[in-house]
């Protein structure tokens, strides 16, 4: 187990959420349109290509996203043909799932040769019906946790980042993760997960069923996940959740995380707002820590 | 999320093509698409041929479904999302199969519109009496059942001071070694697989332009800086498949 953590250097300290944009190209684009993205996180890559579910898969009620993409992935074959052929200038996180212990390792060292990092999607909430997800269950599984982290470890010695979910018993989780040799903890997944009924169908609206809550409405839990966190372990944290704003992210940073991820806040928008809107929200970050370097934010919320 | 209508006509516009028109209309610009929903059929993206409805061609289970509905029964229906075309006068519209269906609602906004229509028969020329009383309409059919034996792209080059083309991505591709207007003043419609509709899952990507919020309607000049056009698209696991 190593005993250095190793970092991730992220300049400015911003990322896209996994799931989010998902596509090497994307990425690309996004950096010709000059985002300040510091580095960009794959959609989860898994053992095998499959579709999840079909639409519909979001559900927005303006203030908070409910979604039930449920790890759609193409093949890992094909993940490999595009970090092969769609090379991004800014370091590349490898979110990586398995739906057996021994696939995540397996997983890892098909991709880890083409990312700086590793992010395991140790929390997602969504499912196809019918099929059982192994993703909350290692959430929700101490063992299970501890062998899939630790045997990510074995596979990578690339900075490992255990994304949690904020469902669960979160401090037991990060506490197993770190022993497990995780450099960083991802805080956190979506929440819920939440179910919305479209009275005039009167049916569920995802296909899904059920799906994550992300958006502005759920960021107070995972920023509640990063404050209870850091306060615990003072590790290094990325945080996901609601993020929109310069002040989000500040909040964020302040609750102890020191790098900040941004996922539904993209709605709407297109690539060049995007673009756009990630430069004001680092603007907007330097501009309140002034003189002094962002970092000096991170955890400053705990007196 | 969804705005509710209701059928109140199904027009057959040929064996695999119908028209669904609503109790309502909705507004959006030309080129611009809305996710439908069809509760337990699932959800798809559609332009909208009229301000109160849609055509569509049976493509697989969902398309069928709509073909089957009847007057009385729902359709729900999220967006306008993306951006649509620009309205200007002077358009030649080039549209191909069901891709005549994405400029139909173009045709009635703008002022001095020509078409060139094509299709593998005359029951693939959508709407053509109608287009015909707002502007020349000079008609391809691979059979040669409707106007010339051939494809569209004889019908090339033609004049007119914007180009609108919907359509196969092949016959668009084509379209655009043939034509003699400036690139960005040629307007496409393109597709991708999409799922979300609203720019977060990434899966409409063409060369990382997504087709749902930075399209679906692209100028030739920037289609030049997406080598996917034409070429590859993914499919609903991301996997890439040739076009
Ligand atoms: C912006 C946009 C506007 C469209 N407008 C129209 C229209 O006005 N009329 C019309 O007939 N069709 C239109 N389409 C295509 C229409 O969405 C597909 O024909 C429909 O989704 C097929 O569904 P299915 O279940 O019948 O077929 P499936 O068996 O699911 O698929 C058949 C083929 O349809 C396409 N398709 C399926 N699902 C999607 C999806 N979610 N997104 C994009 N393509 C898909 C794929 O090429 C697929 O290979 C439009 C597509 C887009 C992206
Ligand atoms: C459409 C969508 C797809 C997502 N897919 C993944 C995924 O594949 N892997 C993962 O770890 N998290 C996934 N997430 C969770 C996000 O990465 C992020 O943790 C969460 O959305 C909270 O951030 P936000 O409120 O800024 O979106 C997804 C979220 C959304 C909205």
């Amino acid at each position: 187990m190593p005993s250095v953590p190793r970092h991730l250097e992220l300049h400015p300290p911003l990322v896209n959420g996994s799931g989010l944009l998902c596509f090497l190209e994307v990425f690309q684009h996004l950096d010709r349109q000059r985002a300040a993205l510091g580095g960009y996180v794959t959609k989860s890559i898994g053992p095998e290509g499959r579709p999840g579910n079909v639409a519909p898969v979001v559900y927005d009620t303006g203030h908070v996203m409910l979604n039930s993409l449920a790890l759609p992935t193409q093949p890992i074959e094909s993940w490999i043909e595009d970090f092969r052929s769609l090379p991004v200038q800014k370091p590349v996180i490898g979110s990586v799932y398995g739906n057996r212990v021994e696939e995540w390792p397996e997983v890892i060292s098909r991709v880890e040769a083409y990312v700086a990092g590793i992010e395991l999607n140790l929390g997602c909430p969504n499912y196809v019906p019918g099929e059982t997800s192994l993703m909350t269950v290692v959430g929700d599984s101490p063992a299970m946790m501890r062998e899939v982290v630790g045997l990510a470890r074995a596979a990578t010695a690339k900075p490992l980042i255990a994304k949690l979910s904020p469902n669960t018993d979160y401090l037991a989780a990060a506490r197993i993760a770190l022993d497990a040799g995780a450099d960083y903890l991802g805080c956190g997944n979506t929440a819920g997960p939440g179910l919305a009924i479209d009275i005039e169908a009167a049916r569920p609206v995802l296909s899904g069923i059920s799906g994550g809550l992300s958006g502005d409405a759920m960021r107070p839990v995972n920023v509640k996940m990063v404050y209870d966190i850091y306060r615990e372990f003072r590790a290094p944290i990325l945080a996901y959740g609601g993020v929109s704003t310069w002040r989000d992210a500040v909040e964020y940073l302040m609750a102890g995380a020191c790098i900040v991820g941004l996922g539904t806040c993209f709605a709407y928008r297109s690539t060049r707002q995007m673009a756009r809107l990630t430069r004001q929200i680092w603007e907007g970050m330097q501009r309140f820590a002034g003189s002094r370097d962002v970092t000096h934010l991170v955890g400053a919320a705990h007196v | 999320m969804y705005e509710v209508c209701t059928i109140v006509e199904n027009r057959l516009e040929n064996p695999r093509t119908n028209t669904l028109f609503f109790d309502r209309t909705f507004s959006a610009r030309p080129g611009q698409f809305f996710m439908v929903w069809l509760p337990g059929a699932g959800e798809r993206p559609f332009s909208l041929a009229y301000p109160n409805g849609l055509t569509s061609k049976v493509a697989g289970e969902f398309t069928a479904a709509l073909m089957e509905l009847k007057p009385g029964e729902k359709l729900w229906l999220r967006g306008p999302y993306g951006r649509g075309f620009p309205l200007k006068d002077g358009f030649l519209f080039i549209g191909g199969g069901v891709g005549i269906a994405g400029l139909r609602l173009l045709a009635d906004r703008v002022g001095r519109p020509r078409f060139l229509l094509g299709g593998k028969d005359a029951g693939e020329i959508l709407y053509h009496e109608e287009l015909a009383r707002l502007g020349e309409v000079r008609v391809a059919t691979e059979d040669g059942s409707l106007g010339m034996r051939g494809l569209v792209t004889d019908l090339l080059p033609a004049g007119g001071e914007h180009v609108a083309i919907c359509g196969p991505e092949r016959m668009m591709a084509a379209c655009l070694s043939r034509l003699t207007q400036r690139p960005s003043k040629i307007y496409l419609s393109i597709e991708r697989y999409m799922k979300c509709g609203i720019g977060l899952c990434g899966n409409c990507s063409c060369s990382g332009r997504l087709v749902c919020t930075d399209g679906p309607v692209f100028t030739a000049s920037e289609l030049r800086r997406m080598p996917d056009f034409g070429r590859r698209r993914r499919g609903k696991t991301g996997a890439w498949t040739d076009i």
